[in-house]
Formats: C-alpha cells, sequence, structure tokens
C-alpha cells in the first residue's frame, strides 16, 4: 500500500517550497526575457531581500510581511538604477561582458552585505513560525503557506502586468526583438531598466517571503539561491514566465521528493542533474523556444 | 616570441631569490604563484578559446584529493598522485567539453557551476572514497632525495615551478599552430571553419590542457594546506576568483594571468587584515571597473595599446 | 579534363521557404565561373551549400570527382574549398600577418613555412607593408584584399569569392579585377558570386542567373547580359 499521507505531505511541501522558488525564478527569467542575460547577482538581491526584513524587524519590530510593502519599490527603484548606471552601458558589448558584470555586482553586493551585518547568519522570529495549518491528515507549514500565497499573488499581478497593459506590451515586444520595438518607437532603454528593477522587486518579494523560513548568510545563500534560480529558469524555459513557474514547482518537488525516497543528503544534486541533463537534451527547457545551442 | 622566453628565465631567477630576502612571506609567495599557474591555465581555455569555465575548481579539487588521498590511504607518492589526478582531469575535460560546448556561451559557463558543485556534493557524501565533510588530512608524505614536503620553502619551489612550467607552456602555444588555431576560433569561429579549422577538436585540446595543467597546482596545493576539505577545496568562490583573475589581468595575454594574480592576492592579503573575509569584494569592484573601462583587461589594453603605437612609428 | 566542381540539383530550404531549387552548376578546372542574379536570389544560399556553411535538403556536391556533400565546411576547406565572406572577418585581435598565418597553417603546420606562404599571399593583395597592424584598424578596401589573402593562404583548388568587388571605388576595382585574373595563371578555379557587372564581363568564363531561387540563364557574359529574361528579372525586382 502507498502510503497515500506522506505522499501528499511532499507533495503539499514540494509545491508550497516550489512556489517561492518559482518566484526567485520568475524574476531571473525576466530579465533575460529582455536582456538576453544571465543574472549571477539575483541570488544575491534575494539576500538582500531578507537582510532587508531582518534589519527592519530589528529596526522597527516589524513583521516581514508589513515590510513587503516596503522592500518592493525599493528593489524596483535599486533594479532600475543598476541597470541604467551600470549595465545599460555594456548592452552592446559581447553577452559575457554582461554576465561578468552581473557577477560583480554579486560580489560587491554579498560582501557589502557581510560588512554591514557580518556573517553570522540571521533570520527573523515570527511567533507563527511553527504553527501549522491541518488539511485532513496533513501539515501545511503557515509560513510556508504565506510564501506560497505570496508568490501566487506576485505571479499573478505580474501576469497581469505584462498582458494587459501598455507597459507590460512594450516590455513583450522588447523581449521578441529589441532593435525591432526599438524601430516601433519603444523606448527600450527605460524597458530595460523597468525590467531589471521588476527583476530586483521579485527577488526581494522572495526574499522577505523567505527569511521566517530560512536563514540568511551573505555570502553562500546568494550563490545558492541563484542556482536554485538557474535551474528553474532552464528546466522551464528562459524568457518564458509561466515556464519558470512550472520549473519552480518542478525543482521544488524534485528536491522533496529526491531527499525522501533516495538520499536526503543530496538534495541540491537532484536539482543540478535534472538541469545538467534538461541542458543537454532539450536547452530549450521543458517549454521554452529560447534557442540556447550555438 | 623570444622575450618572452627571456622575461621568463629572468623572473624564474627573481622567484629563486625571493625565499632568501628578509621580509619574504612565503605563504604569500606560494599564492601568488599557485595562482597564476591555475589563472594561466584557465587562460588557455577562458581567455584563447573563449570559454568561460566557472568550475576550474573541479580540477583544483582533483589534483588536490588524489595527493591527499593518495599520502593517508592509499600509500601513494605525491607525483604517482598527481600524474593519476592528471590523466582523469584530462579525461574528464574531454567528456564534459564534448557534452557541454555546443552550448552558447552563459549556458557554458552555468553547467561548470553545475558540475563543479555536483563534485562538491560527492566529496562531502562518499566518505568512504573521500572521508566526506570532515574531509582528508596529510600527515605523511616521502621524502625523496631528503626534500621535506612540510616545508614551506619546498612548497615554494613547488609552486615556482609550476607557475614557469604553465607560462613556459603558454608561450610555447602561443607561437605553435594550435595557438593560432585557437585565437582564430575564438575571434571568430566562421572565419576559422572557412581556414580549415574545426573548433570543437581545437576547444577540446584547450580544455584537456587547461583541465591536465590546473589539477598539478591542485596538487601542490593539497600538499600546501596538508588539510582537504570539500568546501574548501571545491569552492565556487575559487572558480570565480580564478576566473576573474584571468579577466581583470588580461584574457588571451601571455602575463595577463600572473599579473592578476600578483594584484589580487596582494591586495587581498592587505584588505584581509582591515576587512577580514570580505576580500572578495576587490574583485566585484575591478571586474566592474574592468567591463566597463578596459575590457581588454590590464596587460590586455597594455598590449594592445603598444602594437598600434609599434605600427604607426613604423608606417 | 575533369570537372572541379559539380553541384547536381541542389535544393536549399528555410523551413517552408526554397531559397534554391534544383539547381545545377559545373566549372572546369582553371576556369572562372560567375554568379549573377537580383537581390535575394538565392547567389549567397547556394554559394553557402556548396562550401558547406547552410545545409542543403536534395543534391550532391562534387569536389574533383569526390563526393563531398556529407563534409562539414571545415573538412571541405582541407580538401581545397577556400572562401571569402562577404561582411569581411577578420580575427580582429590579430594582427594582418596574423590572420593570414591562420590559413596558412592548414597545409604547413611549421610556423616558418606557414609564414612564407602567409608573406606570399600578403604580397599577392598589396598588403606587405601592414603585416603588423591590427586587422581591425584596416579600412574597407584593405580589409577586403585581407579577405582574400586569407583565402590564398589556404592554397585552394577553387576559390570562391563572395562579393568581392562591392563597394570599392574604380581604381580599387579595376586593381581587383587585375589581381583575380592573375590567379586563373596559377591554376585555380574561380566561383564568384558578382553585382558589378564589369567584373563579370571582364572575368567570367560562363555565367550562371538565379532569380528567385531558380536558374534562370547560363552562358557566356554577353549572351546572359543580352538575354531578355535576365533583363526582365532584374527590372522586375530592383
Amino acid at each position: 500500500m502507498i502510503d497515500y499521507i506522506s505522499l501528499f505531505q511532499n507533495l503539499s511541501n514540494g509545491i508550497l517550497i516550489g512556489a517561492v522558488y518559482a518566484l526567485i525564478g520568475v524574476g531571473l527569467t525576466l530579465v533575460f526575457g529582455v536582456m538576453r542575460t544571465i543574472n549571477f547577482a539575483h541570488g544575491d538581491f534575494v539576500v538582500m531581500g531578507m537582510y532587508l526584513a531582518v534589519a527592519l524587524n530589528s529596526a522597527f519590530g516589524w513583521d516581514p510581511y508589513v515590510a513587503l510593502i516596503f522592500a518592493v519599490p525599493l528593489g524596483f527603484m535599486l533594479g532600475a538604477f543598476i541597470q541604467k548606471y551600470i549595465l545599460g552601458r555594456i548592452i552592446d558589448a559581447q553577452p559575457e561582458a554582461m554576465m561578468l558584470a552581473t557577477l560583480g555586482i554579486s560580489l560587491v553586493g554579498a560582501n557589502t552585505l557581510f560588512l554591514i551585518f557580518g556573517g553570522e547568519p540571521q533570520s527573523v522570529n515570527v511567533s507563527y513560525a511553527s504553527s501549522t495549518v491541518k488539511l485532513g491528515d496533513i501539515n501545511i507549514s503557515i509560513v510556508l503557506l504565506l510564501a506560497g500565497s505570496i508568490t501566487f499573488l506576485v505571479i499573478g499581478g505580474l501576469f497581469y502586468i505584462l498582458n494587459k497593459t501598455e507597459i507590460g506590451r512594450a516590455i513583450r515586444a522588447t523581449a521578441e526583438n529589441r532593435i525591432g520595438a526599438e524601430i516601433v518607437g519603444v523606448n527600450t532603454k527605460k524597458i530595460q531598466a523597468i525590467v531589471f528593477g521588476l527583476g530586483m522587486a521579485l527577488a526581494f518579494a522572495a526574499g522577505v517571503a523567505l527569511i521566517p523560513v530560512l536563514f540568511a548568510s551573505p555570502v553562500t545563500t546568494g550563490a545558492s539561491f541563484t542556482l536554485k534560480a538557474f535551474v528553474v529558469t532552464v528546466l522551464g524555459g528562459l524568457g518564458n514566465i509561466g515556464a519558470a513557474v512550472a520549473g519552480g514547482l518542478l525543482l521544488g518537488i524534485v528536491e522533496i521528493f529526491g531527499a525522501s525516497y533516495l538520499s536526503s543528503a543530496y538534495r541540491d544534486a537532484y536539482g543540478l542533474l535534472a538541469f545538467l541533463i534538461v541542458l543537454l537534451i532539450k536547452p530549450e527547457g521543458l517549454f521554452g523556444k529560447t534557442v540556447k545551442r550555438v | 616570441m623570444k622575450k618572452n622566453y627571456i622575461l621568463l628565465i629572468v623572473l624564474l631567477l627573481v622567484g629563486c631569490i625571493y625565499p632568501n630576502l628578509p621580509f619574504a612571506y612565503l605563504t604569500v609567495g606560494i599564492t601568488v604563484l599557485l595562482f597564476s599557474g591555475w589563472a594561466t591555465s584557465w587562460n588557455l581555455l577562458g581567455g584563447w578559446a573563449g570559454q568561460l569555465s566557472l568550475g576550474h575548481a573541479s580540477f583544483v579539487g582533483l589534483g588536490a584529493y588524489f595527493v591527499a588521498l593518495g599520502a593517508s590511504q592509499f600509500n601513494l607518492a605525491p607525483w604517482w598522485a598527481i600524474l593519476l589526478a592528471m590523466l582523469f582531469a584530462g579525461i574528464l575535460a574531454l567528456l564534459w567539453g564534448r557534452l557541454t560546448f555546443g552550448l552558447s556561451g552563459p549556458y557554458f559557463s552555468l553547467s561548470t557551476i553545475a558540475i563543479a558543485e555536483i563534485f562538491r556534493l560527492v566529496a562531502i557524501n562518499e566518505e568512504w572514497l573521500t572521508g566526506g565533510a570532515s574531509g582528508v588530512f596529510i600527515d605523511i608524505l616521502p621524502q625523496p632525495f631528503g626534500l621535506d614536503f612540510f616545508s614551506k620553502t619546498t612548497q615554494y619551489y613547488l609552486a615556482l615551478f609550476y607557475a614557469f612550467l604553465t607560462i613556459g607552456i603558454t608561450i610555447y602555444i602561443s607561437g605553435r599552430k594550435i595557438g593560432y588555431q585557437l585565437r582564430a576560433v575564438r575571434d571568430n569561429e566562421e572565419a576559422a571553419m572557412a581556414a580549415g579549422i574545426n573548433p570543437l577538436n581545437v576547444k577540446l585540446k584547450a580544455f584537456v590542457i587547461s583541465a591536465v595543467l590546473t589539477s598539478i597546482g591542485g596538487g601542490i596545493y593539497g600538499i600546501f594546506l596538508s588539510f582537504i576539505e570539500p568546501h574548501i577545496i571545491f569552492n565556487l568562490l575559487l572558480s570565480i576568483q580564478i576566473a576573474l583573475t584571468v579577466i581583470i589581468g588580461g584574457r588571451g595575454t601571455i602575463w595577463g594571468p600572473a599579473v592578476g594574480s600578483l594584484l589580487l592576492v596582494v591586495s587581498g592579503e592587505i584588505f584581509r587584515t582591515t576587512f577580514a573575509q570580505a576580500n572578495m569584494l576587490i574583485y566585484g569592484v575591478l571586474i566592474l571597473v574592468v567591463i566597463l573601462v578596459m575590457p581588454r583587461g590590464i596587460v590586455g589594453e597594455y598590449s594592445h595599446k603598444m602594437i598600434k603605437r609599434k605600427y604607426a612609428k613604423r608606417a | 579534363m575533369q570537372n572541379a566542381l559539380k553541384a547536381e540539383n541542389i535544393t536549399v530550404k528555410f523551413g517552408g521557404l526554397i531559397a534554391v531549387n534544383n539547381i545545377s552548376l559545373s566549372l572546369s578546372e582553371g576556369k572562372i565561373l560567375g554568379l549573377i542574379g537580383p537581390n535575394g536570389a538565392g547567389k549567397s544560399t547556394l554559394f553557402n551549400a556548396i562550401t558547406g556553411f547552410t545545409p542543403i535538403a536534395a543534391g550532391k556536391i562534387l569536389f574533383f570527382g569526390k563526393d563531398v556533400t556529407s563534409q562539414p565546411s571545415y573538412v571541405r576547406t582541407r580538401s581545397g574549398m577556400g572562401r571569402t565572406f562577404q561582411t569581411e572577418r577578420p580575427y580582429e585581435e590579430l594582427t594582418v600577418l596574423e590572420n593570414v598565418l591562420v590559413a596558412a597553417f592548414l597545409n604547413h603546420p611549421k610556423k616558418k613555412d606557414a609564414e612564407e606562404v602567409a608573406m606570399f599571399a600578403l604580397a599577392k593583395v598589396g598588403l606587405v607593408d601592414r603585416t603588423h597592424q591590427l586587422s581591425s584598424d584596416l579600412n574597407l578596401a584593405r580589409l577586403r584584399r585581407l579577405e582574400l589573402a586569407k583565402a590564398l593562404a589556404l592554397e585552394p583548388k577553387v576559390l570562391f569569392l563572395d562579393e568581392i568587388m562591392a563597394g570599392l571605388n574604380p581604381p580599387a576595382l579595376k586593381e581587383m579585377i587585375e589581381m583575380i585574373r592573375g590567379l586563373t595563371a596559377g591554376g585555380i578555379s574561380i566561383v564568384m558570386v558578382e553585382h558589378i557587372m564589369e567584373a563579370i564581363i571582364k572575368l567570367a568564363d560562363h555565367v550562371i542567373v538565379l532569380a528567385s531561387g531558380n536558374k534562370i540563364a547560363e552562358g557566356s557574359a554577353t549572351e546572359v547580359i543580352n538575354d531578355p529574361q535576365v533583363i526582365d528579372a532584374y527590372l522586375g525586382t530592383d
């Protein structure tokens, strides 16, 4: 007899964790779609969001979910700024130049956080951190539920912006064909700044959503998030938001199931292996259309 | 060409004198030399073949683990261990390159990160093989001709030899057919194909040589540390440092990687005493500066200017 | 005499679009074949197909009697095909001499020999005074000659020239025509895609006209130029 209870328990955990991965991945894929660059600093942006929540919590006692209101616009402005003054300057250089620049930003960002906050892992303790909600025999952690809900809300908002607004259309046009969009009158420089800002805002949101669940440690956490974000977006297909969501959920499920039914020590490796396999066999991702082969 | 060899010999002599100077910090010297070697090896793949690897720590780790395990578990002398590591590294590079060179730039780099990560996870988990997260301790090493491998001076000379070897090989290759083929593929792959060059083959050759050379340095690193842990050796940060060192120093040049190593290791040491642990900040700032202002790296920009000036004088 | 090159029933498709439709051609050793036609006729596509830079949907390519259809571009180069590119492709970080060396190494693995061959090619195109200049610093006319030098250093049996006369002013044009004419004396066969009629008239032994992917005329330069169908094709689409 299959243990349905633990199966569904794993499934629900996988989906909720996956939702947050999806949030991280969506930000990355959005930036890639428009700027055709892989942002190595994305994970560090998530960590920045986490630290923002920590700082606000220790200074004003704010609950992280309240901090979201502050974090999202701040993330947006910072991102737009970085794009405008740093990345925007090299957009026509070789594609690796962009990648390396984001690597530079990642190093500067992560180490600045280190200088400010020190190396001790930090978190925010909320009173409801270990509470759960029961659905039949399955326990669903409240914080995971909140994180998942925020994700779905945010992604829903993003879909709305991209599909129902003027700016959204401009963004999609720039993603499809930058030069074509310019010809039609789209201010692609502005769009790129907006999109990078959006990406960073999403990262901040993910960080805030995650801080009650995880610990933030400036130098290592950023890189591992970035790697997870890559895995998500490659699995789903870079540039494809819906696919990033699917990829995130898939990663969450793969990790949880792999850890439960195979070896938990190799939890991170399953995602990586899946990532490598997809990269080699179906580089456009399971759903994507961008070509990654030379 | 000849000038490069002369410079190399001069530097070798300087290097031999260094340990005898009163203020000589041998540890810093060893680090600079090891990094120069790794960076120069990386350059063959990243600067000449144009494939940015962010996973070179894998090869460092191979060298280090083979030496460490050889010494502590298999009674294998370091030179045999290094030879084995070289073989392993070469085969790995061959397979890995064959699989991933078809991927365009950023994706290739991503794949290198993933593979290095997998190495780290395996090293942590397969305790029976690698000692797991607690690492491997080298307590005994053979003493050929009375050489004490645990002495910093011996390690220094090993590192000096290593740096000398990698730069020498680079100079040699730069004057041969393969050196030109590599740079042609990097500068314009289609034109290279029209010139009868098979890009995949050429890149694979570069990768294999790069991997093999890096693993030698890894073995020396292992002796130097005498205690190997997965997260120190198979470290993403190390891979990034190696790559950035070359890019800042000058990709595709002969001396760029060494110059970059000298600059970054020394400033890292200075920074470390004041800002402990955040010395990667320097790398971040410098790489941004390089990308925005001098894309060819320090030596690269200098070299470029020199070529232009030399031609203008003649004309 | 053997055909230096024979292309049989070449068809190239891009998705559903037929860019080159069932075209055959042959080139005799030591002769010059011209490929002309209005823009979009498929000349460059056919050119790329024969040299191996574009895959073909159907057809066979015989090089000195040997079937090279399945060979990738770099193998065809080794067999004796040398080509230039319409948009110049110098190795930008390398000097003029180094650019040509890359090609010279194909048949001469030792640097000394390769250098000799490279200098010879550079002398043929008149770039000897610029051997140590960075290729990225050359003007258009010289870049064009560098392209030619790179192809010549391969010591090809058949030279493929892709619109090598384009954008040259009258004196440079004259020079280039003389240069090309001098090459066949050395036994090289040439296929040239061209828009500049003066070059075709002065150089080509045989001309093929393409329009919309099809061969619409074939013959000597004068025959072809006076062919009403050809005139129509040019006037119609331009």
